[in-house]
């Protein structure tokens, strides 16, 4: 009775060893490394203080208090442009319920990044992040990435490639609502 | 106790003390040696060392040592900074970790998931290795058949007529 108990066991082995193999390459090889989830969501947002464009240098820690939407885009970039319009749209609805956009400008040169703004009526500040240490500090991996920051100065959320506005919309009503209850 | 013993005494016990002064010499030699480790690296190669241990976050298999994109020459620069800062190697590749994760490690962690990739495939061996020495030793014990005409030789007729009569005595002698 022995041999059949044991032989019982090691098959069990042998499947466990292989439904841990396969689980592992499903799983594993199924991720796109360039879209892991950020550490920094649901920690407080790496503060800066960076020169705008046309304006007073911004300071994140300034904005506490508010839902902060950060979006790191470059001039060079297209799908920039995709989304330009759903962050204006956001900026348009919510300024005065709270809420400021904020476009970190990345990897540019400042002619190009004015050259955009005027260009493409972006309408919210935007700051110039001419050492990266800002992209460095938030994990960036490419632009656009949007980085969705609530009154209490928490990343609650990061978006990579083009925000959909009316996702956004939603988030940050949820947002305005807790904070009213 | 005359001069020339003595000078002979001592003569015989020279090589001895020769090897013993050799034995020092290279143990001292070994000591500062590793006492004394490489010389201090500068830090253009500390900077190196730390980039070569970190993945560029926006290319494909490269580190941030070998990619001649702007936002790893920026990493570079970054390291160099937090360098003359004092920050120490661990203490700059946490700051990176912290905003990046494992990820940003060219070799991660053997923690989780990660650590099953290093260890999955050495339990795999050794599970192998106890299998094939279970199959082996059954094999080994295990009955094998006589080969044709490798039995018991054949009896002869006495022996046959032995046990015809050793049978039918028996027989005989079982009751009922």
């Amino acid at each position: 009775m022995r041999v059949p108990r044991r032989r019982t066991l090691l098959l069990a082995g042998v499947a466990t060893a292989v439904a841990i193999i396969v689980t592992l390459l499903t799983t594993g090889l199924g991720k796109d490394p360039s879209v892991i989830a950020s550490p920094l969501v649901g920690r407080v947002a790496p503060n800066f203080t960076l020169p705008q464009l046309d304006g007073p240098p911004v300071t994140l820690a300034r904005l506490r208090g508010q839902v902060v939407v950060i979006n790191f885009w470059a001039s060079w970039c297209t799908e920039c442009q995709v989304e330009q319009a759903a962050l204006d749209r956001t900026w348009q609805q919510f300024q005065d319920s709270g809420v400021v956009v904020v476009g970190v400008n990345f990897e540019d040169s400042t002619g190009a990044a004015r050259g955009y703004v005027r260009t493409e009526s972006v309408t919210y500040p935007v700051v110039e992040d001419s050492g990266s240490q800002t992209a460095l500090a938030y994990g960036l991996r490419g632009v656009p990435e949007t980085f969705v920051v609530n009154q209490s100065g928490r990343i609650v959320n990061r978006v990579i490639g083009p925000v959909d506005a009316a996702a956004l919309a939603s988030e940050i009503n949820s947002m305005l609502r807790a904070r009213a209850q | 106790m005359n001069a020339a013993g003595t000078l002979r005494r001592a003569r015989a016990g020279l090589p001895g003390l020769l090897v013993l002064i050799a034995l020092a010499a290279s143990v001292a030699t070994l000591v500062i040696v590793a006492a004394g480790g490489h010389p201090p690296a500068s830090q253009a190669q500390q900077v190196q060392q730390i980039a070569a241990g970190l993945h560029c976050p926006i290319c494909k298999d490269l580190s941030v040592a070998d990619s001649p994109a702007p936002l790893a020459q920026q990493m570079r620069q970054e390291i160099a900074q937090k360098l003359r800062a004092g920050e120490s190697a661990d203490q700059i590749r946490a700051g990176f970790v912290a905003a990046y994760g494992d990820s940003v490690l060219m070799s991660p962690p053997r923690r989780g998931v990660t650590g099953a990739v290093y260890y999955l495939p050495l339990l795999v061996l050794a599970a192998g290795l106890i299998t094939a020495f279970m199959v082996l030793r059954r094999w080994l014990r295990a009955p094998r058949p006589d080969p044709p005409g490798a039995g018991s030789p054949p009896l002869s007729a006495t022996q046959r007529r032995a046990v015809a009569k050793a049978v039918a005595r028996l027989r005989e002698e079982e009751p009922g």
